[in-house]
């Protein structure tokens, strides 16, 4: 059986800097949901094991993220995607996003961010590597959700 | 004189099981960061929309700040938002008000 897979040529010297901002962001994900819930009326030792499910959750994900970045790609600067990794690598590129939003992004404002309409030329240093990887991040998961059909993502 | 009628007020816990009984809704709202073609994922995927039903969802949260995706028990709407909030949507439930007797 096939199974289909992606492999992304990355250029090191721009991805190898936003891996510490990953790195970094990925600890404080430990500890933070990304988007924190609104839980409404839930009892409340529901709502601990709610929140620490979901937190369980996204510190798989995000490890998981991190993996990817291994001495591989360090190497050869490739990184790849299939049936096994393509969910779970959205899914934490979305908590990241999220996280670099609350903690770094906020200067840029909701509507930059929706737009991505920046002049990096024009941010001071840690927040255009900031906003960069966020652009990174986001650009992973374009890639597998055009590239990795539904039989791989299971719409 | 006296008056002798009988006020019975509901246990709180058949309050709880009111409250708990009835339709409710899983309403999925706007967020700056997650990509659209993110949102129509996640729609296909948690509640097996197809393209257009998806797509449908995902403008009406970034247009209208909203969408309500799915109605029903609460057991199954609760469900439901945990699985969004595991792919980082915001997700909340409410009741159905529409539906009050």
């Amino acid at each position: 059986m096939n199974r289909k897979r992606i492999e992304v040529k990355l250029a090191l010297p721009v991805v190898a800097p936003l891996l510490d901002v990953i790195k970094e962001l990925a600890d404080s994900l430990r500890k933070h949901l990304a988007a924190p819930p609104d839980l409404g009326d839930l009892d409340p030792d529901f709502r601990d094991a709610w929140v620490g499910e979901l937190l369980s959750a996204q510190a798989d994900d995000v490890h998981m993220l991190l993996a990817l970045f291994d001495d591989e790609f360090f190497r050869e600067g490739v990184v790849a995607f299939d049936e096994d990794n393509a969910e779970i690598i959205v899914r934490a590129c979305a908590a990241v996003r999220l996280r670099l939003r609350e903690r770094d992004l906020k200067p840029l404002g909701d509507e930059t961010l929706e737009t991505g309409d920046v002049d990096l030329a024009t941010l001071d240093e840690p927040l255009r590597k900031a906003f960069m990887c966020y652009l990174f991040l986001a650009t992973v998961q374009e890639l597998i959700i055009q590239h990795l059909d539904e039989s791989i993502l299971g719409g | 004189m006296s008056d002798h009628r009988t006020h019975t007020s509901p246990s709180p816990q058949a309050v709880t099981e009111l409250r708990l009984e009835g339709v409710w809704r899983v309403v999925v709202l706007n967020d700056p960061v997650n990509l659209m073609s993110y949102v129509v994922l996640v729609f296909k995927k948690v509640f097996g929309f197809d393209e257009s039903t998806a797509r449908r969802h995902m403008l009406e949260v970034h247009e209208q700040g909203r969408s309500i995706v799915w109605a029903g028990l609460r057991e199954k709407a609760e469900a439901y938002v945990f699985t969004l909030q595991q792919w980082h949507l915001n997700a909340v439930i409410e009741p159905d008000e529409s539906q009050a007797h």
